[in-house]
Formats: structure tokens, C-alpha cells, sequence
């Protein structure tokens, strides 16, 4: 039995983590319907192992990793991953000049190969830094900043990409 | 740091200040301008990701946990009745003069209880459900209408919300908001839920119809019993 002080406190993680999580779920599944199932499917299984939690400073990464969990557990079958090799710059070629759309740019991530739309929204949307995304999604950070990277470079083609390119080949 | 290190580390991470990248900048034109633009970007990148978050979330996560916790008092108490079926003496029906609310048996309080709470989760939340307009996934609505053997009449009847229904614990309840010739009817689907009789509950201003289905149980909600009814009919 939990006392009300675990209670309040687990209230407290919901009420500061669903916006977030949501989101999150939203960009996994990109349908609205299935990512509120998600985020409430990952407090229900937070509550369950809530004595799993020893630190506090842990739940944002722990409620993150459970959603991701669950996804992954949901779509398994479903799930095709993309190897990294793969040139990403042909995928997606949206933003012009300097104005971003918000449309457009939804739709580009929406497009984008879900080894690095995951990696990028963890990051954007949960403000991870590349050493806890790796620790997360089980994989290296030179991994994890090699698809960041690319995540980036297939949003937009950068102006500053051909001229690393001239850069790279000096 | 070279052009190359700093452009590699600018994309996978932008947000991150280095002492090594700002004297990078601050010698390096090209990379400055990058900077300037991977900026831009980021800002455009952060508010295309920040989706709209469907209204009283929180509450909604926070009302399916409840139903998993001891009952107190209150909406969510009510809810968690349905859980627990613990005889929480609550006398809230005062419904039909001369019907069962007199002395309800402890067998159809717990029915009551979830009638109950249902019409209290109608009053308080549906309102926000419907605001937010969102469609539910039709085929698992029809899967739930099979398992207890109703049929949703395609003459007259319109619906205007579906979803998961929180008031229903394990999660497979469907939360179906229907327009009719003769008003709105919340149905709510809960195969797998055995209720033990069929009871008509009048709590609050609504009216709801409790009633046990073939592999499940069904609960009926309007401001009317002659619409309750009247919909009813079609379902079978
Ligand atoms: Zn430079
Ligand atoms: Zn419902």
C-alpha cells in the first residue's frame, strides 16, 4: 500500500509529463487517438512499478523509456527499421529560404525514418542530451549523433551543407 | 575544433554551448552564419513538434488511475466502485418513486454505483470530450457491439464522439456519444463486464440504464428515459 505523499507525487509526474509525453507518443505513432492510449497505458504501467522509482531525477527519463516500451511492444510487428547507411537527403527536401512552415516542417518529420525522427524528437521535445539518448534507445552516442545529424541534414537541406561539403573534401 | 567537428556538433546537438564552439564562431565566419541559420531552424523544428495536447489529459490519466485506487468520495470514487464493488454505503439515487431506490440489495448497488458514476463522468467530462472532437477507431467500436450482441442503427442516429471509456477499468470500454431523433445518449460498451441485473438509475439530472449483454454490459445515459429507451430498441 502507497501512502497519499506517493500518490500526490505521482499525481505531480502526470500532471508535469503527459503534455510532453504526449507529444512524444504523437510523433511514434503520429496518430492522436493512439498516442493519448499510449501516454495512459505508461502511467498505468509507472503506477504498477512505481516502487521501481528510486530517484526522482530519474522519472522524466524513466516515464519516457516505459512509453517507448510499450510503443515498441505494441508495433513490433510492425515496425521496419531503416538502416543508418541510408541517404536521407532524398527522403525529405521541404523548407525554402529561411521561413520554416510549420505544416511543412510536421510533415517532413512525419517522414522521416523513425530510427532518426526518435532520437531528434527525444531530444527536442524531452531535452535529453545525446549521452542519455543512447542510454535509452541502447545504442553508442557517436550512433546517436551520427542520426541526429542526418535527422537534421534531411529536414532541411542545410545552406551550410554544401559548403561543408567543400569543407570536408579540403 | 575544425569546420567539420563543429558542424557535425552543431547538428547533433545545438542546444549544447561549448566553450570550444563559441571561440570556433567567433573566428569562423561560414560557421557562424551556420549557427545563425541552425538557430532559425531549431525554433521552427521546436514549434513544429510542439502538437496540440488534447484538453484535461492529465485529468483523464488521472481518472483511469483513480479507478484503481480504494474509493473515498466523489466522481472518482464513484468510478472506482466499479473496481472494487466494496458496498461503499453511498446514497445518492433518489430516482423513481416506487422503484428500487428505496432499498436498493447490496447485489444491485454496486450497478447502481457504476450507473452512477457514469452519469457523473457524462456530466463532468463529456462535455470536453465532445469540445475536443476527436474520432476513435470505429472498428473497435464495432468489435465491442458484436461481443455483446447489439447492432448500431445507421438510420437517424449520428455519432458525435467515440473513444476509450475511462469509467470502464480495464481499459476496453468504448465511450460512444450518439444524436437522435430524440436527443443525445451516451453509450457506454464494456464487454467483459458482467453486470449482475439491469437496473434504471436516475442520479443527478440524467437518466441511465444499466444493463447486462451477451459477453458484457452496456450503460445508457440521457436526459430522458423515453430517449434512452427509444435508442435502446435500435441497438437490438
Ligand atoms: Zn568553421
Ligand atoms: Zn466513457
Amino acid at each position: 500500500m502507497l501512502f497519499d505523499s506517493e500518490k500526490s507525487k505521482f499525481e505531480t509526474l502526470v500532471k508535469a509529463y503527459s503534455p510532453e509525453l504526449y507529444r512524444y507518443a504523437y510523433w511514434q505513432c503520429r496518430d492522436r487517438f493512439l498516442a493519448e492510449d499510449l501516454v495512459q497505458e505508461t502511467f498505468a504501467r509507472a503506477w504498477q512499478a512505481w516502487d521501481k522509482l528510486r530517484d526522482d531525477k530519474a522519472a522524466k527519463s524513466w516515464l519516457y523509456t516505459i512509453l517507448r516500451n510499450e510503443h515498441a511492444r505494441l508495433f513490433e510487428r510492425k515496425r521496419v527499421e531503416i538502416d543508418d547507411g541510408q541517404e536521407l537527403n532524398d527522403i525529405v527536401d521541404t523548407a525554402s529560404s529561411s521561413v520554416y512552415d510549420q505544416l511543412e516542417m510536421r510533415d517532413a518529420l512525419k517522414a522521416l525514418p523513425a530510427s532518426y525522427r526518435e532520437p531528434l524528437l527525444l531530444q527536442v521535445l524531452g531535452g535529453f542530451s545525446c549521452a542519455e539518448i543512447a542510454g535509452m534507445m541502447e545504442i553508442s552516442e557517436g550512433a546517436v549523433m551520427t542520426r541526429l545529424t542526418r535527422a537534421r541534414l534531411a529536414l532541411r537541406k542545410m545552406p551550410g551543407l554544401n559548403a561543408g561539403r567543400r569543407m570536408k573534401a579540403r | 575544433m575544425n569546420c567539420f567537428e563543429f558542424r557535425r556538433k552543431i547538428l547533433a546537438s545545438p542546444r549544447e554551448r561549448t566553450r570550444e564552439r563559441e571561440q570556433h564562431v567567433r573566428a569562423c565566419a561560414a560557421c557562424e552564419d551556420l549557427a545563425n541559420e541552425v538557430e532559425r531552424f531549431e525554433a521552427g523544428l521546436h514549434d513544429a513538434a510542439l502538437v496540440p495536447v488534447p484538453d484535461a489529459l492529465a485529468a483523464r490519466v488521472l481518472l483511469r488511475h483513480k479507478v484503481h485506487q480504494p474509493a473515498r468520495f466523489g466522481v472518482l470514487a464513484l468510478a472506482a466502485s466499479l473496481v472494487l464493488a466494496v458496498g461503499v454505503a453511498l446514497q445518492f439515487y433518489g430516482g423513481f418513486p416506487g422503484e428500487e431506490n428505496q432499498a436498493a440489495p447490496a447485489a444491485t448497488r454496486s450497478e447502481h454505483q457504476a450507473a452512477a458514476a457514469a452519469i457523473s463522468y457524462v456530466l463532468d467530462y463529456e462535455p470536453q470530450l465532445l469540445a475536443e472532437n476527436r474520432a476513435g477507431d470505429p472498428g473497435e467500436m464495432r468489435q465491442a457491439l458484436v461481443q455483446l450482441g447489439l447492432r448500431l442503427p445507421a438510420d437517424g442516429v449520428t455519432v458525435r464522439y467515440l473513444g476509450k471509456c475511462p469509467v470502464v477499468p480495464d481499459g476496453t470500454g468504448e465511450h460512444i456519444v450518439l444524436k437522435t431523433a430524440l436527443g443525445q445518449v451516451t453509450l457506454i460498451l464494456a464487454p467483459g463486464r458482467s453486470f449482475a441485473s439491469r437496473e434504471v438509475v436516475a442520479y443527478r439530472d440524467r437518466t441511465a440504464i444499466i444493463s447486462p449483454a451477451r459477453a458484457g454490459g452496456y450503460i445508457l445515459i440521457s436526459d430522458s428515459q423515453k430517449t434512452i429507451r427509444h435508442l435502446e430498441k435500435m441497438l437490438m
